[in-house]
């Protein structure tokens, strides 16, 4: 082979691997952009909700309070039947069984957000008002263009006649589309419209707080101890070892060791943030241990010679320069675990957290769901309407995700400092 | 002639399976700068760091023999190296300040052996020792500015003054300018020969003409063992030993 034969076979296989790393690239991010617009096309819809516009009349004669009533009067009074009257106005029905296919077309706590109204003005006696009472969900779907009208009756959840006054309300613009409080505000439910991320929310937050307690100090004390302290023999290769073994257990594992031990022998509450907590600092202590020790690893070691040789103790060369060099590469290693125990699942399925859990929890004892569980039951759901809320749930989990990631980075960048 | 300071006897070094100094008998004088000159991996460095105990960081190394200072044996398990390393400063073959203040990088030794109790002591702390380092005037307005921003040469006197801040009897310098130019070479010898005054230093060096230019005495190291001492002068000029005359013309090494 000539001289300019082998420099132009180099030179091809420079450009070989470019365009095969290119080429890599663009793979990768197509398939995030396909599973972001999946996400994003089936769950932002879930931000909005459809209403309806109603006139309501607190009649005197089927309330039993009068104007002025105190709070706890009015949440004891029964505004069923003010209700029923409202909301069978909105269209001319003949008998009982249009009536109720009227009914049908609003949420089932149509009767809480009459009563909510009255709460926030308790002189409406006698009055007429125009509330927005949200729609049922089956109405929510249709009205999003979710929900297939053309098939036949039967196989439809909502009837003809139903459609005929939907379609009425729609021409008449008493069909509004209102930001959807209830998905952040209320806890799970049966019914998609009322069903919301609330109590998710905090379970997780609840049990990632508690699991940064329990897992970043243990890390930590942990990694400086091997890395600067422990002497280097079979017993702290050993450790290591059984560390990285441990980092790479399934969390289903973990989950298990949890049952076992917290639940049937400690027996703390199940369901619970404390127990989720817990368990997730389990599986997140080894994920923590590893980036500390790198980190530790990658202070040089003529600072810690530096400080030693002006007299400081083995002690105070490690805290007062190798631990606050280590310090920016710990931290977003810990943030970058406790993303991972964020979204971790199977775990938390096993320690009760799949449970259907209405109320949002107050303390980390109270019984909760958490994010990724809450993916996970809603996309078992049979109705349409938790297809959009669990894309909209992911979608809320990955922008933790993405905003707890970038932090790590940042803090890394800003905090890091430079040595020659 | 000045007096012994440090003597060491029957010194032996190992690193693991390797003995790395072979029965070392040195004494180092009092305010007088002793050259240590062998091709790499003679053990000079190695002799130097057991001074200060610097090898009690390195697990598998063992010691073994005696080293006095002032007529007291520091190899001795029961001795605080803290203590010592007050008394015996190093500087490194690289410098190595602390990714922090100028000021700080000073203040830190006295600070933890609770020398300069208010700012003004310490004040005054920092300001001698960068005088005696001879970077005072060079830094004077940026004393809050990071030690690592300084050029190379800036950067080991801030390592040297470091050393000094802790007011220390001996100052060990492991090949202290080979990681400078020529021009920040030049400085830290006339530093060094300023320092003697006061410190007794004992200085690792690879450039005989660093040797010849700094030292009063020095001692050759070769395979582990220290083939021959004497004085400056004469070890260059009429050495005993044919292999210190071979090393010294650069005909092995």
């Amino acid at each position: 082979m000539t001289k300019e034969e082998r420099l132009k076979k180099r030179h091809s296989a420079e450009k070989r691997f470019r365009f095969y790393g290119l080429a890599s690239i663009f793979l990768a991010l197509l398939f995030v952009l396909i599973l972001v617009h999946n996400i994003f096309s089936k769950g932002s819809s879930a931000f909005m909700k459809t209403a309806i516009n109603v006139e309501v009349f607190f009649d005197q004669e089927l309330l039993e309070i009068k104007n002025g009533a105190s709070d706890d009067e009015i949440l004891e009074a029964d505004f069923f039947d003010i209700t029923i009257e409202s909301l069978i106005k909105v269209y001319p029905a003949k008998n009982v069984e249009e009536e109720d296919a009227l009914i049908e077309l609003f949420t089932t706590d149509a009767e809480i957000e009459i009563k909510r109204a009255f709460l926030e003005n308790n002189n409406l006696i006698g009055k007429k008002i125009n509330l927005e009472i949200t729609a049922s969900d089956d109405i929510d779907q249709l009205h999003k263009g979710n929900y297939p009208r053309d098939i036949p009756e039967d196989r439809r959840r909502i009837s003809d006649f139903q459609l005929v006054i939907y379609d009425n309300l729609v021409e008449n613009q008493k069909i509004i589309k209102n930001f959807n409080n209830y998905f952040f505000k209320n806890g799970d439910s049966r019914d998609p419209e009322l069903a919301g991320i609330g109590g998710a929310l905090i379970g997780s937050f609840y049990s990632i707080i508690i699991c940064l307690l329990l897992a970043f100090p243990v890390a930590v004390l942990a990694s400086i101890y091997l890395e600067e302290f422990a002497p280097k023999n079979k017993i702290t290769d050993f450790i290591e070892i059984n560390i990285n073994n441990l980092a790479a257990v399934p969390s289903i594992v973990y989950g298990l060791l949890a049952l076992q031990i917290l639940l049937a022998t400690i027996q703390l509450p199940r369901s619970t943030p404390l127990v989720a907590g817990i368990t997730l600092a389990l599986m997140t202590l080894p994920r923590i241990i590893i980036p500390c020790r790198a980190s530790l690893k990658a202070v040089p070691p003529s600072i810690r010679e530096g400080a030693l040789a002006v007299g400081a103790s083995k002690f105070q060369s490690v805290f007062h320069h190798v631990v606050p060099l280590a310090l920016p590469g710990t931290l977003s290693g810990t943030i970058i675990g406790l993303a991972q125990a964020l979204g971790e699942t199977a775990p938390l399925i096993l320690i009760g957290m799949v449970a259907f859990v209405v109320d949002i929890p107050s303390t980390p004892i109270d019984p909760s769901s958490s994010l990724p569980v809450q993916v996970y039951l809603w996309s078992e759901s049979a109705e349409r309407g938790f297809v959009e809320k669990t894309s909209a749930t992911i979608m809320m989990l990955l922008s933790f995700l993405i905003v707890m990631n970038f932090l790590a980075v940042y803090l890394r960048q800003k905090f890091e400092k430079r040595w020659n | 002639m000045n007096e012994i300071k440090i003597k060491s006897k029957n010194l032996n070094v190992y690193y693991g399976e390797k003995q790395a100094l072979f029965d070392v008998n040195l004494d180092l004088n009092e305010k007088e700068v002793t050259a240590l000159i062998g091709p790499s991996g003679c053990g000079k460095s190695t002799f130097i760091r057991c001074i200060n105990r610097m090898n009690d960081v390195i697990d598998i190394c063992k010691v073994s023999g005696n080293i006095e200072i002032d007529g007291v044996e520091i190899n001795d398990k029961n001795l605080d190296v803290v203590s010592l390393r007050e008394r015996v400063g190093m500087v490194f073959q690289k410098p190595n300040p602390f990714p922090k203040s100028i000021y700080d990088n000073i203040s830190y030794g006295p600070k933890i052996h609770g020398k300069g109790e208010t700012k003004s002591e310490l004040d005054e702390i920092v300001e001698n020792s960068l005088k005696k380092a001879a970077l005072w005037e060079e830094v004077k307005d940026r004393l809050d500015e990071p030690g690592t921003g300084l050029s190379g040469g800036q950067q080991q006197r801030l390592c040297i003054a470091r050393a000094i801040s802790v007011n220390p009897e001996v100052i060990l310098m492991d090949e202290p300018c080979s990681a400078l130019d020529p021009i920040a070479t030049a400085k830290i010898e006339e530093l060094i020969d300023e320092l003697k005054k006061t410190y007794t230093i004992v200085i690792v060096t690879h450039s005989m003409a660093q040797a010849v230019r700094v030292s009063q005495k020095t001692g050759f190291f070769h395979l582990g063992k220290l083939i021959e001492v004497g004085k400056t002068e004469k070890i260059f000029k009429n050495p005993d030993n044919k292999m210190t005359q071979d090393y010294i013309t650069g005909r092995f090494g």
